[in-house]
């Protein structure tokens, strides 16, 4: 069995072109541990790295670089963009919730350079991989950076015990993906905050929807973070998605099919319904969850992406969940991968993988807050200022 | 193998499995260790082995005094820790210390990983072996087996490892990743089986993860027994034969099914004019192909769909070594140059 010369060459000239794409960054007697693989958050910088870190923002708030964060509006994205020449407009992952244009800015502050945080782009694509690398490097708790006033975040990890949720073809199940995940997200939002950070559950046992409610609110939950993994029928095909929902009504046939999956086994009544359906016009939480949804699944997606060139993005929208609207708070439940997919199957049956997919969570998550406390130093810098023109 | 190209040059192929790492070089030498790393766990310890690292079955041995690491579990680099990585790095200076390079010798080394390694950890790998040698390349395991065997074209490698079973379809071309599928259910996945068929067999015996590899490792079969196979095991400090061939024959057939799901899925998925050719080249590479019987039982397996040629290579434990070291030497001057 040999191979003719010019397949040969052929695949030389392969393995050559494959090897020469691999960044060669790390090269030197450094050892392997101080050079993290590209798509793996880097984990910590050390002395030498964090004084270069802080010695090239030194050096940009010296060169007066005027960067700014432009406030756009009460319910839109913040976009940081240099003052002379503005981006592009910011792409949206999401197909339901789209940043508004830049021309709705209504208020500018030379935060940037000030917070220390140095000229970031945020576009829908970017932001992941800026806050992987600004969570990492500047290892700075974010509780006390932004002064965020969220302290309770409970994470939901989907099915459970007698309940397997979604399993895949190599008999990998819902259910304990979505407690992996759902832990070391826990690991990572306590490592960089002063975040009370709760599971519905710790283990493999079956939860009611009623009960993941009822601890959300014994708990004093400032956000909800339910974690679900898709699948769907084999008629489809090896299709591979992300999708995010917070509360509201369907916005196609499937979510509707997905929505009453996930519902069944509430423990519900329907008399608990007449209580819980008269909050669904609480525009503040749907605001919030909307928000919430759409950082979460934009760095979700683009992130995921990298690694998988064919999964398909199905956007942050609502859905009738009714875990999501039994909880009073900014909530959202994220269908993080589709297991039904082989391929993704596999992946997802790496611990790596899943850590991953935990990392880009946390960076949404951290996201969201990070704006939040942004729009609130903003509403209060205007009333100061609306008071100074008064007096 | 063909000749130096350089005469200080020292072309080296390395063979990184999650159960043994092999290495084989241009001057003749070929080594193999299990893939495990341990460091002495305090300074008592480092004092008593008198060694800053330890290797392969040495580790394994004095494992009570050592943080010990097997550091590609599950085909790649365990979670991204900082640990298995610095155990990679270990492991590769340890196998191209075995390759014996002469000071004077520039070293060009290519590297087969599993493939989810390759996806995940090449960047990682790459830089562990950057301080050994200038000139390097990482390829996929199944992907340096076919190389060496100069199974290019038309051609299925399947590498039964102890973290991962590896796909890998040929056509001419270097791999993309649709022509490539891993399974977890391999080597590993064989031993909890076993382990776990015989501890509820045989609840008064004490089995051990080890021992039941080892086990596997001696008497593995699929289809038909050929005889009786019968392990000892001590039960209450005793040992005591056990007859274990039911359980021996459904641990090596639990990943079967989905091996052969895998094979008829990506050949179905091949150009169609040359489904026929590959399905009469199928390889078998890696630990997994010493389970006897294998080839036979998956092309009785395989009948009912199409029928396919199955062939269990000879060497497993040096064939992707080798292949990487061939792929070294065969690779041009003027492409190694600015590798």
């Amino acid at each position: 069995m040999k191979a003719d010369s010019t397949t040969k060459r052929v695949v030389l000239r392969g393995v050559y072109e494959d090897n020469l794409g691999i960044p060669r960054s790390c090269r030197g007697k450094g050892r392997a541990r101080s050079c993290p693989a590209a798509d793996d958050r880097p984990k910590r910088f050390g002395k030498v790295g964090k004084i270069g870190i802080i010695g090239l923002f030194a050096v940009v708030a010296l060169l007066g670089f005027n960067f700014r964060i432009v406030y756009l509006d009460s319910v839109g994205p913040v976009a940081m963009q240099m003052s002379e020449q503005p981006p592009p407009p910011t792409p949206v992952a999401s197909p339901v919730v789209q940043a508004r244009p830049a021309d709705g800015a209504t208020e500018a502050m030379d935060l940037l350079v000030g917070s220390g945080f140095g000229p970031i782009i945020e576009t829908a694509a970017e932001t992941g991989r800026e806050y992987d690398a600004m969570l990492s490097h500047l290892g700075t708790p974010m509780a006390d950076l932004f002064d965020l006033k969220v302290q309770t975040i409970v994470i939901d990890p989907g099915h459970g015990g007698s309940d397997p949720g979604a399993t895949g073809h190599q008999g990998l199940q819902e259910k304990d993906v979505a407690l992996d995940i759902a832990r070391r997200l826990r690991d990572k939002l306590a490592a960089v905050g002063t975040y009370r950070v709760l599971l519905t559950r710790e283990d493999d046992r079956k939860v009611y929807l009623k009960e993941r409610v009822a601890f959300a609110k014994e708990n004093h939950a400032d956000l909800f973070i339910s974690i679900h993994i898709n699948s769907v029928p084999a008629e489809a095909g090896p299709v591979n998605y992300v999708e995010t929902f917070y509360f509201g009504p369907h916005t196609d046939q499937r979510s509707l099919d997905l929505a009453e999956k996930e519902n069944r086994d509430s423990d519900y009544v329907m008399g608990d319904f007449r209580e819980i359906i008269a909050r669904i016009g609480d525009t503040l939480k749907t605001e919030e969850s909307a928000q919430l949804a759409a950082s979460i699944h934009s760095r979700l997606y683009s992130n995921l992406k990298r690694r998988s060139g064919d999964l398909m993005d199905a956007g942050a929208k609502t859905g009738p969940f009714v875990v999501l609207l039994g909880v009073e708070v900014p909530s959202v439940l994220i269908e993080v991968s589709c297991i039904s997919n082989k391929a993704e199957e596999t992946r997802l049956s790496t611990p790596h993988y899943r850590d991953s997919i935990a990392g880009f969570l946390e960076t949404g998550i951290v996201a969201y807050l990070k704006r939040r406390t942004i729009r609130t130093k903003i509403d209060g810098d205007n009333r100061e200022n609306v008071a100074q023109q008064e007096r | 193998m063909s000749p130096s190209k350089k005469d200080n040059m020292l072309y080296v192929g390395i063979d990184l499995g999650t159960s043994r790492s092999v290495v084989s070089a241009s001057n003749g030498s070929r080594n193999w260790v299990e893939s495990y790393v341990g460091w002495p766990k305090d300074f008592v310890a480092k004092k008593m082995l008198g060694k800053r690292v330890l290797f392969g079955g040495e580790a394994l041995e004095h494992r009570l005094s050592l943080d010990l690491s097997r550091p590609l579990q599950n085909g790649v680099i365990k979670e991204g820790t900082e640990r298995d990585e610095a155990a990679v790095h270990e492991l590769i200076g340890h196998l191209i210390g075995m390759a014996g390079a002469q000071p004077e010798e520039e070293m060009c080394v290519a590297v087969g990983v599993p493939a989810e390694a390759l996806k995940v950890n090449k960047i990682a790998i790459r830089n562990a072996v950057s301080e050994h040698a200038r000139k390097l390349m990482v390829v996929s395991e199944p992907f340096s087996v076919a190389y060496g065997l100069g199974a290019l074209d038309n051609a299925m490698i399947i590498d039964i490892g102890a973290g991962t079973v590896d796909f890998c379809i040929m056509h001419g071309t270097v791999p993309l990743d649709e022509d490539q599928r891993s399974l977890l259910v391999a080597g590993d996945y064989i031993d909890e089986q076993l382990f776990r068929l015989l501890s509820e067999k045989h609840p008064e015996a004490d089995f051990s993860l080890n021992m039941v590899r080892r086990f596997k490792e001696k008497h593995a079969f699929v289809g038909e027994p050929k005889r009786r196979i019968k392990i000892e095991a001590p039960v209450d400090g005793k040992f005591t034969q056990f007859d274990v061939t039911e359980e021996m024959r459904k641990a090596c057939e639990s990943p079967m099914p989905a091996i052969v799901e895998t094979v008829i899925d990506l050949i179905a998925g091949f150009d169609p004019e040359f489904q026929e050719q590959v399905r009469k080249n199928i390889i078998v590479a890696g630990g997994g192909s010493q389970i006897s019987g294998l080839d036979t039982y998956l092309a009785a397996v395989t009948k009912e769909f199409e029928p396919c040629n199955f062939t269990c290579i000879n060497d497993p434990l040096y064939a992707g070594a080798d292949g990487a070291l061939q792929l070294a030497t065969d690779m041009p001057e003027e492409f190694l140059e600015k590798l």
